[in-house]
């Protein structure tokens, strides 16, 4: 029997035509009649909430959190920030700097000389969101209005490791005890440290490289986001580098699962944050990096990785206070 | 998609009301018959009812781990009848762990199925008093009501426990029911809920759009639960494939002997013959009660078989005899 089968849900054409009755779209739970009893929280939702585009194109949202025009996304949907705009309302504030990122949790902050800002009102000092509990963050959105998707917490609050563990991101030859590099993956660490093709490793930790098993060894007793330091040759001379290691997923990419394929738009990188909470929201890649809400319009959290079909991951709101405190402090 | 007149779905409905029962039952929660929610109070009941029937409905929840992937289901009696899909269980008498929440793992094994519209139920044989949840025995679910679904979505992960997602029922059909609570694999079989914690349909399939999920109703088990109970295989798919004759696979090689009976002299690496226990030496001396005569006469009785039939198998070992009985496994 082909297991794979079994895990998947069957996936069938529907429309059979036999009796049916069927909801119209509006009544559906993101219908524009259901979405209407949350007006309040839209229009909170749209003081706090950013919409960052590239030329025309949305390419991710933000999250207001200061009145000074501090605002938080998801930096690898933003790469270097050029030829952005970001929309707070309905003022458009073209080419914000992008102050500072916080690798761990693909977090960027970028500011915008703004200085009435309304930051999303946190809500700090409370346990996690319970399952159940209502949560409405960034529909789809037009030059003058926010709209929204409504759902529910869905899960329990928790790390989500990185999907492959940690690499250098470089592939080598064996040569008579000695790794030769043959080649060095784009989004590698090792690219970013300047590992070059034909470097010869010799070091890492400070111990000898003497086969592919040992460089492995030393590299797994890492975690993604440490940094390793390597001694390489390059035509006779030694270099000394810092490489940090990335997950093996966000580097070499990843085979999609039979559930991924299912999934629509989700984020290239949905893995490896410290700690997130979980809802039933299906925002687009491009919709990530917007504030998530409850009833009361308090923030519950940023939305960072829409996961799969039915998963989506929120930065919790006391994370995303001390990521924004230490991003803002190291700009002023 | 197509409206049909409400006089078709009257007709459809007239059939179920054989299955209502007399017991009093949770009031109808209001916000089911207004269109759409009007205001705040109106979400925070639609979240108060969500959350005060969870809890009950998570212990009962249950990821059926198949070793090569997994599926949902729940359980719906204190003596550990589950209810799931039959793409999930596959069979009639296969058997499986199933993992509650809170990550205890118990042994279960498949009952009945009905191919053509995917139910199954299957039945922890762990001795033990188990979590249930009740069923909507008067199959009382209508269109645009609120429903929540549960599933351990790709998988059991304590961590996370188990996935809810709120939704409405936003088509109904005779054998199937749409709701907008997205479902994903691992998902399958799982439970759908409404409002007062009442089970109403178990996941079966999803289209490419994210708000096609298929659920089936309850009210199909319920027609088919003497069937599911005897662990009848109903219907020629397409969800589940029956098992064919001549297919069973027991592993073993023997020679005739000259006192009656077959001694065996090969017993196959990972075969049912050795999971059961079956060794080179053994000399079988009777299959479900039939006398063995000769090699031909053994495999005319094994063509007869299907993989997953059990067979029981009469031997004599160190001049005793025992009784074993195993599971044919698939040719």
């Amino acid at each position: 029997m082909n297991a794979k089968s079994i895990a998947a849900l069957v996936l069938l054409a529907t429309g059979m035509a036999t009796a049916a009755q069927t909801l119209e779209t509006a009544y559906r739970t993101n219908g524009t009649a259901v979405q209407a009893a949350f007006e309040p929280v839209r229009v909170a939702l749209q003081d706090c909430s950013a919409v960052i585009q590239r030329g025309r194109k949305e390419i991710a949202y933000g999250t207001v959190m200061s009145a000074d025009g501090f605002i938080l996304t998801k930096a690898s949907e933003i790469g270097d920030a050029s030829g952005i705009t970001v929309t707070v309302g309905e003022k458009v504030f073209p080419d914000p700097e992008l102050v500072s990122t916080d690798p761990a949790w693909d977090v960027a902050l970028l500011k915008i000389p703004a200085t009435d800002l309304k930051p999303a009102p946190l809500a700090l000092d409370q346990p996690d969101p319970a399952r159940g509990t209502w949560v409405i963050a960034n529909g789809a959105t037009t030059r003058t209005q926010r709209r929204i998707q409504v759902g529910i917490i869905a899960s329990t609050a928790r790390e989500i490791p990185h999907a492959g563990g940690p690499v250098l991101g470089v592939t080598f030859e064996e040569k008579s005890k000695k790794l030769i590099v043959t080649e060095v993956a784009e989004k590698s660490g090792a690219a970013t440290a300047g590992v070059e093709k034909d470097d010869v490793l010799l070091l890492a930790d400070g111990e000898k490289i003497t086969s592919t098993e040992v460089l492995g060894e030393l590299v797994n007793k890492h975690h993604v986001g440490d940094q390793m330091a390597l001694t390489v040759e390059r035509k006779g001379t030694k270099m000394e580098l810092k490489v940090e290691l990335k997950g093996r997923v966000d580097v070499f990419g990843e085979e999609l699962t039979r559930n991924d394929v299912m999934s629509g738009r989700f984020s290239e990188r949905r893995s490896g944050f410290p700690r997130v909470i979980q809802h039933d929201i299906i925002a687009d890649r491009q919709r990530i990096g917007g504030p998530v809400l409850d009833l009361d319009g308090r923030c519950l959290g940023m939305n960072i990785a829409r996961a799969n079909r039915c998963e989506t991951f929120a930065i919790p709101a006391s994370d995303l206070k001390s990521i924004a405190d230490r991003l803002m402090s190291q700009a002023k | 998609m197509t409206d049909y007149s409400s006089g078709l779905l009257l007709g459809a409905f007239t059939g179920l009301l054989l299955l209502v029962s007399t017991q009093a039952e949770a009031a109808r929660p209001y916000i089911n018959d207004k269109k759409a929610p009007e205001n705040r109070h109106d979400l925070e009941v639609i979240q108060k009812h969500l959350t005060e029937t969870l809890p009950v409905a998570r212990k009962a929840t249950v990821c059926i781990d198949l070793g090569e992937g997994s599926g949902s289901g729940v359980v719906v009696s204190a003596d550990g009848l589950i209810l799931t899909a039959a793409h999930v269980t596959g069979g009639v008498g296969k058997e499986f762990t199933v993992i509650f929440e809170d990550g205890k793992k118990v042994k279960a094994e498949s009952l009945g199925l009905v191919s053509t519209t995917d139910c199954a139920m299957a039945r922890i044989t762990d001795h033990g008093t188990w979590p249930f949840v009740e069923i909507d025995r008067d199959d009382s679910a209508k269109l645009g009501d609120w429903v929540y679904s549960l599933g351990h979505s790709g998988g059991f992960d304590k961590e996370r426990g188990v996935n809810v997602r709120l939704g409405r029922l936003v088509q109904v059909k005779d054998d199937t029911v749409q709701s907008d609570c997205s479902l994903i694999g691992g998902d399958s079989g799982g439970p759908l809920f409404d409002l007062n914690g009442k089970l109403i349909g178990i996941h079966s399939r999803v289209g490419q759009r994210t708000q096609e999920n298929m659920h089936v109703p309850v009210r199909e088990f319920l027609k088919n639960w003497e069937a599911l109970q005897k662990s009848d295989f109903v219907g020629e798919g397409p969800f589940a494939k029956k098992p064919q004759k001549g297919k069973g696979f027991l592993g073993i090689g023997t020679e005739p002997r000259a006192e009656g009976g077959l001694s065996i002299d090969k017993v196959g690496r990972e075969s049912p013959a050795e999971k059961a226990g079956l060794k080179s030496g053994d000399i079988l001396l009777k299959m479900d009660g039939v006398d063995l005569k000769s090699k031909e006469q053994f495999q005319d009785l094994l063509k007869e078989k299907a993989p997953d039939d059990r067979v029981a198998l009469e031997l004599l070992r160190d001049g005793k005899t025992e009784t074993l009985t195993l599971r044919l496994g698939e040719r």
